[in-house]
């Protein structure tokens, strides 16, 4: 390993491992039995030497050491492996994200909340779906479809329902015109030719789907553990890298300028912002308000 | 010389009366007209025209009732048709086509705000005066030359907003959209560097947010990197 390498480990690895350490000796985090802190970070770490920014750099050399280490912070805390592709590190300019995959978040929605399964389903058009919703909570009680029914052009919605071993459900429904508008806020384009919604509808719909009824359930719960608070600042975290990265790449470019006529002009520029009525224009006859002409050179060099 | 009076500046209201002793102007309208009125001291006649950047109610409210006496509103295609602006007294304008209003050049921009066509103003006049007005962008794709006066949004700084959602004060999604639809401080001072401010006589801070804003920080902060006369627009 490379002393630069070293040095960017020691300022995040290590200091992750030695942070999650002190989480777990105060009793503000516990791992499941099959997760282990130590593995999931050398998996990160491993794959990290080979992620790379838009601009083929090295995220480890291109990305702040803060936002690696808040990276990994939130993958480890919140029991998840990239090995797993539970999730996947995303730079966005100098900052590295780590964000969910929908595997990651059924896998945290399953161990804070105790549920044994999560499955989705594609209503299709022609299915015979219904459900009932019984003190608020809905409950299907017939999806009935046919292998000729399945087309990923015809998909009429999608549900997910999460259960526990004591028989409770909780499900969430969605018909495709709210699975499209919660794409419109992905960053890839969903309309464009060839993006992952157009080619794979159907698997793109359970995603949106089960990550809907996830967090919304995550959320019902007034659970401000750690857990939580990292699996809900992965939003947060990424709104602030994009915005940031969009700043860096935008802002602050050429530079504009105007130039105020400098003779009887001032008529003339007039006219030319509202050719079409300069007769209704009363109001707008400023000819008494144009100051003593100046004469050229007057003014700053760059007129 | 410029004068720049604020009538309001935070999402209550926003309004600047800013003259050069010639044309007096008006930006933005964002407060119930009859407000205004009182704040101008009811002297609208002498107001020459009323730019506004954008739909929001805090900057467009009184748009209509401006035309109807008699005032020409200057604004973009996008927010007359979200506010559902029409007639003589209606004048649009469109990024980067200069246009002339008495003694102001101006020269409107795009800015980032998450609304159709908001716009940013140049304004220039024959004295050698040149203002920039920025407010409800998150940040500015352009730089400008030779400015005397800088009128920019300063919103919220993100340590502080930081603090409030993790202290459960501001919802997430608020966080988010703020991120992307205003200047923070840290932003604000990236523009101020990255511009030539040689010649500026005057900065104000707009729009500061109730919560996510500390007024004597920003404009001790803004001081420090520039070395100019900082104003803080009072809401």
């Amino acid at each position: 390993m490379s002393s630069q390498l070293a040095l960017v480990k020691r300022d995040t690895v290590d200091v992750v491992a030695d942070k999650v350490r002190k989480f777990q000796e105060r009793g503000e985090i516990h791992f499941p039995a099959n997760y282990s802190p130590e593995n999931a970070m050398k998996s990160a770490w491993l794959l990290l030497q080979s992620v790379q920014t838009k601009d083929n750099k090295p995220v480890l050399e291109a990305c702040t050491r803060d936002s690696i280490a808040n990276a990994l912070l939130d993958m480890v805390v919140q029991g998840l492996n990239p090995a797993k592709k539970q999730g996947y590190f995303i730079p966005y300019g100098k900052n590295l994200t780590f964000q969910r995959s929908y595997f990651g978040t059924m896998a945290v929605t399953k161990r804070v909340t105790g549920a044994e399964d999560i499955d989705a389903q594609i209503i299709y058009e022609g299915d015979e779906f219904e459900f009932e919703v019984i003190r608020g909570r809905k409950k299907i009680t017939k999806h009935k479809t046919a292998f000729s029914n399945i087309d990923d052009n015809k998909i009429a919605g999608a549900y997910c329902t999460i259960y526990w071993a004591d028989g409770r459900e909780y499900t969430e429904i969605m018909t495709i015109k709210e699975i499209r508008q919660a794409w419109k806020k992905s960053r890839q384009n969903p309309d464009k030719e060839g993006s992952t919604h157009n080619e794979f509808p159907g698997e793109m719909a359970k995603r949106t789907v089960i990550n809907r009824a996830c967090k919304a359930y995550m959320n019902t719960s007034d659970d401000g553990s750690l857990v939580m608070t990292h699996f809900n600042r992965q939003d947060e975290a990424i709104a602030e890298a994009e915005m940031e990265a969009e700043i860096a790449a935008n802002a602050n470019g050429e530079i504009i300028d105007i130039t105020p006529p400098v003779s009887e002009k001032v008529e003339q520029g007039q006219s030319q912002a509202s050719p079409e009525e300069p007769k209704e224009m009363r109001f707008d006859d400023f000819s008494d308000d144009i100051p003593p002409v100046r004469q050229a050179g007057n003014g700053p060099d760059s007129w | 010389m410029i004068d720049i009076k604020c009538l309001g500046s935070s999402s209550a209201g926003n309004a600047y009366h800013i003259t050069d002793g010639h044309t007096a102007l008006l930006l933005e309208a964002g407060f119930p007209y009859k407000a205004l009125q009182r704040a101008l001291n009811f002297r609208m006649s002498e107001i020459s025209g009323c730019l506004i950047t954008h739909e929001h109610l805090d900057h467009s409210k009184a748009a209509k009732d401006v035309m109807k006496a008699g005032i020409n509103v200057y604004t973009s295609q996008g927010t007359a048709d979200a506010r559902g602006l029409s007639g003589h007294r209606l004048k649009i304008i469109r990024a980067m086509e200069q246009f002339q209003i008495g003694t102001w050049s101006i020269l409107p921009f795009d800015i980032q705000h998450d609304v159709e066509e908001p716009l940013g103003f140049l304004l220039a006049n024959t004295a050698g005066d040149k203002l920039v007005f920025l407010t409800d962008t998150y940040y500015c794709r352009h730089r400008f030359r030779d400015l005397t006066h800088i009128m920019v949004e300063c919103n919220y700084s993100m340590d502080i907003v930081r603090e409030r959602v993790a202290s459960g004060h501001l919802h997430p999604g608020q966080m988010k959209r703020l991120l992307k639809s205003h200047f923070g401080l840290e932003h604000v001072k990236d523009f101020l560097k990255a511009n030539d401010t040689r010649k500026v006589k005057e900065i104000w801070l707009l729009h500061l947010s109730d919560g996510n804003s500390d007024e004597k920080r920003f404009k001790r902060e803004i001081q420090e990197v520039t070395g100019k006369l900082v104003r803080v627009a009072g809401r």
